[in-house]
């Protein structure tokens, strides 16, 4: 479904991305992991369009999306939930899910999805009409990923999902991303928590210094010590 | 193809109910627009039924203010960007018009050596009000390109650029707009009546252009650039049209200044301007329309009870002495104490309408 190949991402002369290619297949969820400042965030805002590469090649669906604006790649079937959840506090909890379908034009539609979230998260339709900060940080994570579910992505890329939050809340928010797996959605979810990452992932790519280590089954991975040395670039 | 909707596994499950109908949101925002004109309205037919003429006259003023307030706020309380050029675009609409639909033989008195045939020159005063704010839209559409591709400060700085531009145009450009002197002459074609109808028509713009997909997604990029751009929010576009919808209401407010004055010159609409109704939209509360609104009345009020202090009262044998700036002083202590003890302004982030179904509902309860 999506195909990256040789991606370069500079920002003036430093390199944060350097020649990586990976592949996400329908139906699959990928976990891309690496220790802060690997370039798993740079590669997720060239996916997303937020910069421009410098080099290399992004193809969804056979369509090469490489240098498509943001909101066309939306409608493309691509949308991300940025890191540190970014909801809007001041707006309601209504209006946050309206905005995940600013690229929609098809209101009936956007209602019904609307309702939909609601049935799903009956704290979200609690507070329907409330500021949408006045909600937990789990429950903002699960508004933000419900906010970018209103756009009816094919392939949604989560960035940081369990950043900031206790254990326990991280646990619920990636069984909610197993069940959006299990519903058919293909997932690419950057991480550094690596054991909650690894639970539902198909396919492991590990990112160090912008570069790729590692890209296989997390079964191999599951050996800490081997996780810890790609980790530091051992 | 794979939809991500994890709910259409539950679809079967009760409706939430506390779901909200878009098709009916533009109606309320179209009652709730009007909620917050109400108040607008009972005073000024209070004041053309029951007050003297020295205080209609006064209440114009106002009205115009309220205006350019309104205009203010819809790209101020939507784009989160200072704005200290709108006085610029008040000025043009009222130069256009004056330029437009003075009488020839006042014109041969005031811009003899008009350049592009404009001595000569006099339409009806509704297309001189069209073709000026035409203008107003072209020049607000030029510097929107820029404003709309910064934001905070430099956004900022670009329009206090524009007011100043626009000024020395005014005073130096003197065959054209009469330099520092006062261009008199203009029909005075509108009262009190038209300024109500035109402060409730802007009220319910200002609040529609609000509510509506463009103005939540403004809003939401100012709060978080980056979740909007994540969500495909083209947060250019949409200041640019924030940015000429507010220029245009305040090429209004200086349409219907010129034509119920007759008479106008380049410093009115320069930092006083900017001064009186940006502290009225800061003690109001930028956020919404109410807030535009309601600082509008209490500055308007306000000052003008420090205006009649300031030359001077007998309170019973007692004369107080002449106290001039006073209005300025006060001015600049209301924006401290509100920036102090309440930024977000006296009407906080909440419509009148919304306050008022609020309170009744907990009243219900």
């Amino acid at each position: 479904m999506l195909s990256v190949d040789n991606l370069v991402v500079r920002y003036g002369a430093v390199s944060a991305v350097r020649d990586l290619s990976l592949k996400v297949g329908r139906g699959e969820l990928v976990a891309l992991l690496g220790p802060n400042g690997a370039g798993k965030s740079s590669t997720i805002n060239a996916l997303t369009g937020l910069v421009t590469p410098a080099s290399g090649r992004i193809v969804l669906d056979g369509q090469d999306i490489s240098r498509v604006r943001t909101e066309d790649r939306i409608r493309a079937g691509l949308t991300s939930t940025p890191e540190g959840r970014h909801i809007f506090a001041n707006l309601t909890v209504g209006e946050n899910l309206r905005l995940g379908a600013a690229t929609r034009r098809d209101p009936k539609g956007v209602r019904g999805d609307i309702d939909r979230f609601l049935a799903l998260f009956p704290v979200l339709s609690e507070r329907y009409g409330q500021a949408a900060g006045t909600l937990s940080g789990g429950e903002q994570q699960m508004l933000a990923i419900s906010r970018s579910l209103m756009s009816r992505p094919k392939l949604l890329l989560l960035d940081e999902p369990s950043l900031g939050l206790a254990p326990k809340i991280v646990e619920r928010i990636f069984d909610f991303i197993g069940e959006l797996k299990r519903e058919g959605l293909t997932l690419l979810v950057v991480e550094q928590n690596a054991r909650q990452a690894l639970r539902f992932a198909d396919r492991v790519y590990v990112v160090s210094a912008g570069t790729l280590r590692y890209e296989g089954p997390p079964a191999e991975l599951a050996d800490e010590h081997g996780l810890f040395n790609l980790y530091i670039g051992g | 193809m794979a939809r991500s909707d994890v709910a259409q596994a539950i679809e079967n499950t009760a409706p939430s109910a506390a779901v909200a109908q878009p098709g009916s949101a533009m109606m309320r925002s179209l009652v709730g627009g009007l909620v917050t004109a109400l108040p607008v309205l009972a005073i000024g037919l209070a004041i053309l039924n029951f007050a003297p003429t020295y205080y209609t006259y006064l209440a114009l003023g106002a009205f115009v203010n309220l205006i350019v307030v309104v205009g203010l706020q819809v790209f101020m309380g939507n784009s989160n960007i200072a704005n200290l050029g709108h006085s610029a675009f008040v000025g043009l609409g009222a130069y256009g018009v004056a330029i437009l639909s003075t009488p020839l033989a006042m014109k041969k008195l005031s811009i003899p050596n008009a350049p592009f045939g404009f001595a000569t020159l006099q339409l009806d005063p509704v297309s001189s009000a069209l073709i000026a704010l035409m203008v107003v839209g072209i020049v607000a559409a030029v510097s929107g390109k820029v404003i709309s591709r910064l934001s905070g400060v430099a956004a900022t700085i670009v329009s206090l650029a524009l007011l100043i531009i626009v000024h020395s145009v005014f005073l130096n450009w003197t065959d054209l707009f009469k330099g520092n002197q006062a261009f008199f002459g203009i029909p005075k074609v509108v009262g009190l009546p038209w300024m109500l109808v035109f402060s409730v028509v802007v009220i319910v713009a200002a609040r529609l252009f609000k509510d509506s997909r463009w103005g939540l997604q403004l809003r939401a990029s100012a709060q978080s650039p980056q979740a909007a751009a994540a969500l495909g929010i083209d947060a250019r576009r949409l200041r640019l049209m924030s940015w000429v919808l507010s220029a245009l209401i305040c090429g209004l407010a200086g349409v219907l200044y010129a034509y119920f004055a007759g008479t106008i010159s380049p410093k009115l609409f320069y930092f006083q301007m900017i001064f009186n109704t940006l502290a009225m939209l800061i003690l109001g509360g930028m956020a919404t329309v109410t807030g535009a609104v309601t600082g509008v009345i209490v500055l308007s009020v306000g000052l003008e009870f420090i205006r009649s202090i300031e030359s001077g009262v007998t309170i019973g044998a007692i004369q107080l002495p002449q106290l001039l700036g006073l209005s300025g002083v006060a001015l600049g202590v209301v924006i401290v104490l509100c920036m102090a003890f309440r930024p977000s302004g006296i009407s906080g982030r909440h419509e009148l309408d919304e306050l008022l179904s609020r309170f009744f509902r907990r009243n219900a309860k």
